[in-house]
């Protein structure tokens, strides 16, 4: 019986949706037309997203910026998709297949919860974005869907905050304390171990305020380095994408709250 | 034998009895509209009577649970996959049960050699604002109806009836708040269930028939105490059902199954279990 086990892409299988075929289709006629793979400047990619654990849970954020080669393609992206009420992935690569499988996925966790009438694990979510990510493979190499996203939740059975990140092929590293992903990260990824081995606070007792702060500061050094990405943009009241995750599940930190604390801790250390 | 059309219809007509009689013990499903969103209520015995289907679409059910779970399952495939394909705000509670599953419930009941679904469904489906808030239900021949405000299923037509009469009425112009909604819902499915009770256990003394009984027709009258009393009774044994498609919910996903805190916080003491 069809869906009997929850699983949405079999049931989408079924009605004849293809999620990887297709990818390797395109890829493999792009290479055989041009004698080469789509030519990097005609995609959009290029950003900064970032988690790290605060005394609540997980704050993720990512800045807004999409852009394919020297185009700057939209400057209001929202690159931290809510895959349900306690997780979300933070997207770098390829939008247009990060997008299609944020869908999938979301699709596949309400499936799961509503057929089976219980959540899926934490674990269970994981495995589903590595599948995803493996069957992604042909198009990842061919540079038309790379993805390497990190993955953030509440884990509700733990009682804790959880941070995964992925290559591009799927292979699954879990970030203890804090993941980046993108053409921004290195920047940012070297901030972020000195100050969780040799700053004040380990990040991870950070309080809400300091955590949202912090990050607002890291993904404006990133932009400061790497023209891939948006940063803060107080002039035109564009602010990255903020989630904090806690037992109270995602939610989104308002930007009227960020404006005020880039106003006062970011804006005069730019 | 069921070539000849009498025979057929004869055959349908024993369908519907059999049918009927499996209902008589079912819990009926109530829901209404109300300010915070649409709140459901049934009882059960282990095996949950509500369910989610899709972002803004509940489930209520009344009959075998094996059939329910078979519709279910259908509704839920035709949900998700037209939510992926097109978008969420494509998925309507009228196409899910008008094309999608009155067909194949009516098919099954007309199919004498097979056996019909013993089920009967009710969709809720949160609008966009109070006035948009619709419910469905579909009955084991695969009839369908759809109504604003409040809907419930029961056990037969002649306990139906008079049920949504009390329903409507109860709501009148207003517009309840969940607190309001629930004693409204939960009032008029303890009078269903009585009713429940006391037709049943009039259909298995017909055999003797009682001095001046007559053959159901009118509905027995019960006042409010009455009501109360056998909710109480009720709720000692079995488990109050409560979910509310949740207006006030952020993000797409609006149900939420109510704790057995906020029931009972919810509930009015004269509706309260017996401990």
């Amino acid at each position: 019986m069809v869906g009997r086990h929850g699983d949405f892409m079999h049931m989408l299988r079924e009605h004849g949706y293809s999620f990887d075929p297709l990818h390797v289709a395109q890829t493999q006629g792009a290479s055989s037309q041009s004698g080469h793979h789509v030519q990097h400047s005609m995609m959009t990619q290029g950003t900064t997203v970032l988690a790290f654990k605060y005394q609540d849970g997980v704050i993720v954020g990512g800045d807004r910026r999409a852009t394919a080669g020297m185009t700057v393609m939209y400057d209001r992206t929202d690159k931290v998709l809510e895959l349900d009420r306690f997780c979300v992935m933070a997207i770098a690569g390829v939008p247009a297949t990060a997008f299609e499988m944020a869908r999938i996925l979301e699709h596949s966790f309400k499936y799961y919860r509503r057929s089976q009438l219980q959540d899926l694990s934490f674990e269970g979510k994981l495995r589903a974005l590595t599948k995803l990510l493996k069957e992604n493979a042909p198009a990842a190499i061919a540079g038309t869907g790379t993805v390497a996203p990190v993955f953030a939740g509440f884990d509700l059975d733990a009682q804790e905050g959880k941070i995964f990140f992925y290559d591009i092929l799927g292979a699954e590293f879990e970030g203890v304390d804090y993941a980046v992903s993108g053409s921004g990260s290195p920047t940012i990824r070297g901030i972020l171990h000195y100050l969780h081995r040799w700053g004040q606070t380990p990040l991870y007792q950070l309080p809400e305020e300091d955590a949202i702060v912090l990050l607002m500061r890291l993904l404006s050094s990133a932009a400061e380095f790497d023209a891939a990405t948006g940063g803060i943009n107080y002039e035109a009241n564009l602010f990255p994408i903020v989630k904090r995750i806690s037992s109270n599940g995602v939610e989104p930190i308002a930007p009227e709250r960020l404006q005020t604390l880039c106003a006062s801790q970011v804006m005069r250390y730019v | 034998m069921y070539e000849e059309p009498y025979r057929w219809i004869e055959a349908v007509g024993n369908r519907r009895q059999y049918l009927d009689e499996q209902f008589k013990q079912g819990s009926p499903v109530v829901a209404l509209s109300c300010d915070e969103g649409i709140v459901l209520v049934s009882a059960s015995r282990g095996t949950p009577k509500l369910y989610e289907i899709y972002d803004r679409i509940a489930l209520g059910g009344m009959g075998h649970p094996a059939d329910l779970e078979k519709l279910r399952f259908q509704l839920l495939d035709m949900a998700h996959l037209e939510g992926f394909t097109r978008s969420p705000s494509d998925v309507t509670g009228a196409r899910l049960l008008k094309n999608g599953l009155a067909p194949t419930v009516k098919q099954a009941f007309e199919e004498i050699f097979k056996a019909p679904f013993i089920a009967k469904i009710l969709l809720a489906e949160l609008g966009a604002t109070r006035e948009k808030d619709r419910f469905l239900t579909i009955d084991y021949d695969g009839t369908f109806e759809e109504t604003n405000i409040c809907s419930l299923l029961a056990g037969t037509r002649a306990i139906h009836t008079p049920l949504f009469d009390e329903l409507r009425n109860r709501i009148g112009a207003s517009v309840p708040s969940l607190k309001e909604g629930i004693d409204m819902a939960v009032r008029v499915w303890a009078k269903g269930s009585l009713l429940h009770t006391t037709i049943s256990s009039d259909a298995n003394s017909h055999e003797i028939p009682a001095e001046g009984q007559e053959k159901g027709e009118s509905m027995p009258d019960f006042d409010d105490e009455d009501v109360q009393r056998h909710a109480r009774q009720q709720f000692a044994d079995v488990t109050l059902e409560c979910s509310l498609i949740d207006r006030r919910l952020s993000g797409s996903s609006k149900y939420r199954v109510l704790s057995d805190d906020e029931v009972t916080r919810l509930l009015p003491p004269a509706l309260q279990p017996v401990r």
